[in-house]
């Protein structure tokens, strides 16, 4: 069998992040998706989470590429399936902090059950989506949240298929926790970030990002984003801030921040014997059987 | 000894009840018993029969010719009346249609007399289930018992013995094996282990999940099983197919993963209620990519017990994919048995687990540090690593039964065969001069195979499906083809008096 020599060593100077140099196009925004990614879990390390206790599940796409500079244990998992993967890797162990980081082709084409089911199911794990709206990965064909026109290799005729909106559709799935965030805004995504790993339940945040070989249309929509008031609000409020913007590239507003949150009872607190480990901080193997 | 019942009637009409408080209270007597559950895709309606074979001896199959027709409606003297042996007596549900829902009661107390069984015992059978322990349900019982005269006149008999399906027996072998979480989607006959596991969840401080599919099963099992948890899922051969690429991934991930596999009757949704041993090819090849696995499967439910613990073993010892292939047949029949299973393997997790330490596994090749990489150097570094995992596991599972020798140990006539057809080869090979090697590990496959055909003269295949799967696995471990082969793939398990005739004309 394989032995792997783990390294648990950060890249010098840079807590959290691997040794290995990163492969993303230059001034693509997934690199600054990994930064706020990084500086949330470390912001959160130091309000005593526990680095140990971070763990992350991909997909396979251009955000699956985070597994190998983000330095916390994780499954690289297959095309689609960031979503079971975390969510096993939650219910193997109710005590992790577990992020799925996805694609928008990963989540919306390939992984649309998981993603719909994870919202009804509400484990307490965190989706981090990477929409820069077309399959880059694999040479720019559309995705469900790529605009009508679009065009690519293998759509020369255009998307003529409405986008999906994933706000939407994770509110009417019942979502507990629905956010976005525009990658190029370090900060702010990281704060939501943050706030998306303490809620108590599924919480989704969907990145806006341009690609910068791929669909260009769409990139540069800066302008056009704003940030919505940090407070509650209903679901009827919440899925009309959705329908703002409808991933087309018209000229409508673009709103970023947390949609709505609301508690509901989580895998964890539904399942006795989940609530019981992650009650005492035992595992699986620490049961006496 | 031997008596063959069969128990007739619509679904919902309670079928299963009649089957299962005469063969309990059987058991009680002392008696071995077998149940074919036979039924089609329907809810409410149609034909379903169960076939109750009982003997004095141990016994694993049931047969085509009949001694008791319990009728729970017309349909059933219709369809079986030219099945009953000349001495054969049908038990008409017509003069119990009074009894309305306890109609199977009156018939259950009607079969126990006319097999001579004490109603004592009968009674306090029915008392012992809470659903029958009502008033209505015993005089339903003593009404049936006062209907019928003692023909069979089965006098009690010193055996000790127990009652189980193989569907009971996986979940058994599963929580010897101390299971933390089992991942399963319902289908047909892999939900039997679901629905045992899902009863027994609480006292055995475990947790069984239904996800959306089976393609969440896998990946949510393989993320469990990476964070610590002992997994299993379980499945049939569709959702299997969907599970494929989860597969794959344990292949290059290296989390361990036990996958039960229950065959039916394929391709496609096929006869869905109905028994094939038609998934070995897809046991052993599903996935892309070339990675080791174990595949192993088991003839009766007791072996079911000991097979499941030792491929949740072999999982967790090489990090490795073990595929529990089973059918039909085995999970959804009761066998009776006064053996019990060998001691359970402990399944030790040695390997680091991530809340102690960074750990990384990736459906991509990886370098020495876990991340992915390109490089030609690591391609064969990995791909030799994996090869070398299976030497070792072949190694390690010689400290298994992977075959079985039954029957006549000198004899030149071999039967070959695995899985379900065990039952009815053992009962047809009784005092005849065969002997019958059962294969339970098809991969690694023992060299046993090898050497016991070539020692024999005659070597028949005797497998439930249309090509003889086991038959081109084994030519091509060995060369060896087989001519002799008897195929059955009508859905319909061999019955062991037909399979017996079959045999004999062969030698």
């Amino acid at each position: 069998m394989k032995k792997h020599k783990i390294n648990t060593q950060d890249k010098k100077g840079v807590p959290l992040r691997t040794i290995q140099s990163s492969s993303w196009c230059p001034g693509c925004p997934d690199y600054m998706i990994l930064e706020s990614s990084r500086r949330a879990i470390l912001s959160l390390i130091q309000q005593g989470y526990k680095k140990e206790n971070f763990a992350m599940s991909t997909g396979v796409g251009c955000h699956g590429k985070i597994f190998d500079y983000l330095n916390i244990s994780g499954v690289y998992g297959l095309h689609g399936r960031a979503i079971p993967t975390a969510m096993g890797i939650k219910l193997g162990n109710p005590n992790l902090n577990v992020l799925a980081f996805a694609g928008d082709g990963d989540t919306y084409s390939e992984g649309m059950a998981h993603f719909i089911h994870a919202c009804r199911f509400n484990p307490d794990i965190t989706l981090i989506v990477f929409d820069n709206q077309s399959f880059s990965l694999t040479t720019g064909q559309a995705t469900p949240t790529s605009q009508l026109g679009y065009k690519s290799k293998a759509e020369p005729l255009g998307e003529f298929n409405q986008p999906l909106n994933p706000i939407h559709l994770a509110l009417s799935a019942g979502a507990s926790f629905v956010g976005r965030c525009n990658a190029r805004d370090e900060i702010h995504t990281q704060k939501i970030i943050e706030r998306a790993i303490q809620h108590e339940g599924f919480s989704f945040i969907e990145i806006i990002q341009d690609c910068v070989v791929f669909n260009l249309e769409v990139n540069n929509r800066d302008k056009r984003m704003y940030q919505l008031l940090d407070k509650n609000r209903s679901m009827k409020q919440a899925l009309k801030y959705a329908q703002e913007f409808n991933y087309n590239n018209e000229n409508s507003k673009i709103p970023l921040g947390i949609f709505y949150q609301k508690h509901r009872n989580s895998l964890n607190e539904e399942w006795p014997i989940l609530h019981k480990l992650a009650k005492s901080k035992k595992t699986w193997g620490d049961l006496k059987k | 000894m031997r008596l063959n019942i069969l128990i007739g009637g619509k679904a919902g009409q309670g079928i299963n009840k009649v089957s299962g408080i005469v063969s309990k209270t059987l058991i009680s007597q002392g008696y071995f018993t077998f149940n074919y559950r036979d039924y089609p895709s329907i809810i409410r309606g149609g034909h379903n029969f169960n076939v109750l074979s009982v003997s004095d001896k141990l016994i694993s199959s049931h047969e085509s010719k009949l001694d008791i027709i319990i009728a729970i409606d017309e349909l059933t003297k219709h369809i079986h009346k030219d099945e009953l042996k000349k001495q054969g007596i049908i038990i008409d549900y017509k003069p119990f249609l009074n009894f309305g829902r306890n109609l199977n009661i009156a018939l259950s107390g009607a079969l126990a007399k006319a097999l001579g069984i004490p109603k004592k015992t009968l009674l306090s059978q029915i008392k012992g289930n809470p659903k029958t322990n009502n008033k209505q349900s015993l005089q339903s019982a003593k009404a049936g018992y006062k209907s019928q005269t003692n023909r069979f006149n089965l006098k009690k008999l010193n055996n000790k013995l127990t009652i189980m399906s193989g569907s009971q027996a996986v979940a058994i072998g599963a929580i010897n094996s101390k299971i933390d979480l089992y991942f399963a989607y319902p289908m047909t006959p892999a939900t039997g282990v679901l629905h045992e596991l899902a009863a027994k969840q609480v006292e055995n401080k475990m947790m069984t999940f239904q996800p959306e599919g089976e393609i969440a099963a896998v990946n949510m099992a393989l993320g469990a099983s990476f964070s610590g948890a002992r997994t299993m899922v379980g499945t049939s051969g569709g959702g299997f197919d969907l599970m494929s690429e989860g597969l794959s991934l344990q292949g290059i991930s290296e989390i361990p993963l036990t996958v039960y596999l229950a065959s039916r009757v394929g391709p496609g949704t096929g006869i869905p209620t109905y028994n094939m041993q038609g998934d070995l090819d897809i046991a052993l090849r599903a996935g892309h990519g070339e990675f080791p696995r174990i595949v192993a499967s088991p003839g009766d439910p007791l072996e079911s017990i000991e097979i499941t613990n030792e491929l949740m073993h072999l999982a967790e010892k090489f990090k490795t994919l073990s595929i529990l292939l089973s059918d039909k047949h085995v999970a959804e029949s009761e066998y009776s048995t006064n053996k019990k299973p060998n001691k359970s393997l402990k399944i030790n997790i040695t390997r680091k687990l991530p809340h102690e330490q960074i750990v990384k596994s990736s459906s991509y090749d990886t370098d020495d540090y876990g991340l992915t990489t390109e490089e030609a150097k690591f391609a064969i570094i990995n791909a030799d690593a994996r090869l070398e995992k299976y030497n070792e596991i072949k190694k390690a599972t010689k400290a298994f039964n992977m075959t079985k020798i039954h029957g006549k140990a000198n004899s030149k006539n071999l039967i070959i065969g695995w899985g379900s057809t065990k039952g009815a080869i053992l009962d047809a090979i009784e005092g005849e001069d065969f002997k019958f090697l059962q294969v339970l590990y098809l991969k690694p496959m023992s060299n046993k195979v090898k050497q016991e055909m070539k020692k024999a003269k005659k070597i028949i295949l005797v497998e439930s499906n249309l090509t003889g799967q086991l038959g081109r696995l084994i030519r091509e471990k060995t060369g060896i083809s087989i001519k002799n082969r008897i195929l059955k793939y009508d859905g319909r398990p061999f019955r062991s008096d037909e399979l017996k005739k079959q045999l004999k004309e062969l030698v």
